[in-house]
């Protein structure tokens, strides 16, 4: 019996639950503190599953920055989300139904930390041994992000660039926007 | 038998953890909880992609002296980092998109915005209509 799989079901039930309560609040302050504990159990896993890369930069990014971010936006928003009596029939059976069918699938699924899977034989056996060869560095999460996927990572600087400018132009105007609604019901009546 | 539903167990519970996600981006009207749905959507994902690069008895994918040891598979790590990074760009940007919106509209709950854009709609209307008419006078 594998102790690292048992720590793993607990934690991932523990984030079953965060989501649970997260489906019945309503406070904003209350979905934002959820939200983090969520990200922060899922660093925890990631620990667990030997993606120490990903788990720190889950804790920093998940948990920090769009906490942060999620906080700052609340200065600007209402508190409370307000309740209103609207069907969720349709949204609830649908999740159902894709639901099921995903576990469904999952019966096709390898196992978990089986070395034969399909996706531990092509490929990253490559990378392993390039790390040590070819590039020299003996963090292969590093090797592959900077070098072998060097493109890809300029590309997602970019995407983070451009989002950035979205955001600040966006913002710019919140406060004249005030004074805009203003003349134009002015101007309408 | 107990290991093997341990096996599927994290696969199950991380496919319910998707569906709750989409059901508060689809089925809430509040902007704000919408994001946060689809935050954790994505959480989900990268769990269920990162699960699947385990190696029973590997370590984390940093070469060692040891020629024996077996390593987790880095790529999907690698694919989740930058997924990560990308996530929370498109987080800023759907934040400051509900802070304009709620700047402008006053209330960030979709039945108003939508209520708001019909008065406006109407209103726009009339206008035009003053205008022609005083057009053709």
């Amino acid at each position: 019996m594998n102790i690292e799989l048992i720590i793993n079901a607990f934690l991932v039930t523990l984030m079953l639950g965060i989501a649970m309560s997260l489906l019945r609040t309503r406070s904003v302050i209350f979905t934002v503190i959820l939200t983090s504990a969520y990200s922060l159990i899922a660093a925890l896993m990631f620990i667990t599953l030997d993606a120490v890369d990903v788990a720190f930069t889950e804790a920093a990014v998940g948990a920090g920055i769009s906490t942060i971010l999620f906080l700052a936006a609340m200065a600007y928003l209402p508190r409370e989300e307000e309740k209103r009596i609207n069907s969720q029939l349709i949204p609830a059976l649908s999740c159902i139904v894709l639901g099921a069918i995903l576990i469904w699938c999952s019966f096709d699924l390898p196992e978990i930390g089986l070395a034969s899977s399909p996706i531990h034989l092509h490929l990253a056996p490559d990378y392993i041994i390039g790390s040590k060869n070819d590039i020299g560095i003996p963090n292969v999460v590093t090797s592959i992000l900077a070098s072998y996927r060097g493109y890809d990572t300029f590309g997602e600087v970019i995407v983070i660039f451009t989002a950035g400018i979205a955001v600040l132009t966006l913002l710019q105007n919140v406060k004249k926007d005030k004074k805009k609604i203003k003349k134009k019901v002015i101007k309408n009546v | 038998m107990i290991t093997s539903a341990m096996g599927i167990w994290n696969y199950w519970i991380v496919f319910i953890l998707m569906m709750i996600g989409l059901f508060i981006v689809i089925g809430r009207k509040n902007l704000l909880k919408k994001i946060v749905g689809l935050t954790i959507f994505q959480t989900s994902v990268f769990l269920l992609y990162i699960t699947l690069g385990k190696i029973t008895g590997g370590t984390a994918p940093i070469l060692t002296e040891n020629s024996s040891t077996i390593y987790s598979n880095p790529l999907p790590h690698v694919l989740i980092l930058t997924a990560i990074v990308v996530g929370v760009a498109t987080t800023a940007l759907a934040l400051a998109l509900v802070v304009r919106i709620n700047s402008i509209y006053g209330s960030i709950e979709e039945d108003d915005i939508s209520a708001h854009d019909l008065i406006d709609y109407h209103d726009q209307n009339n206008t035009l209509k003053k205008s022609i008419l005083q057009n053709s006078k």
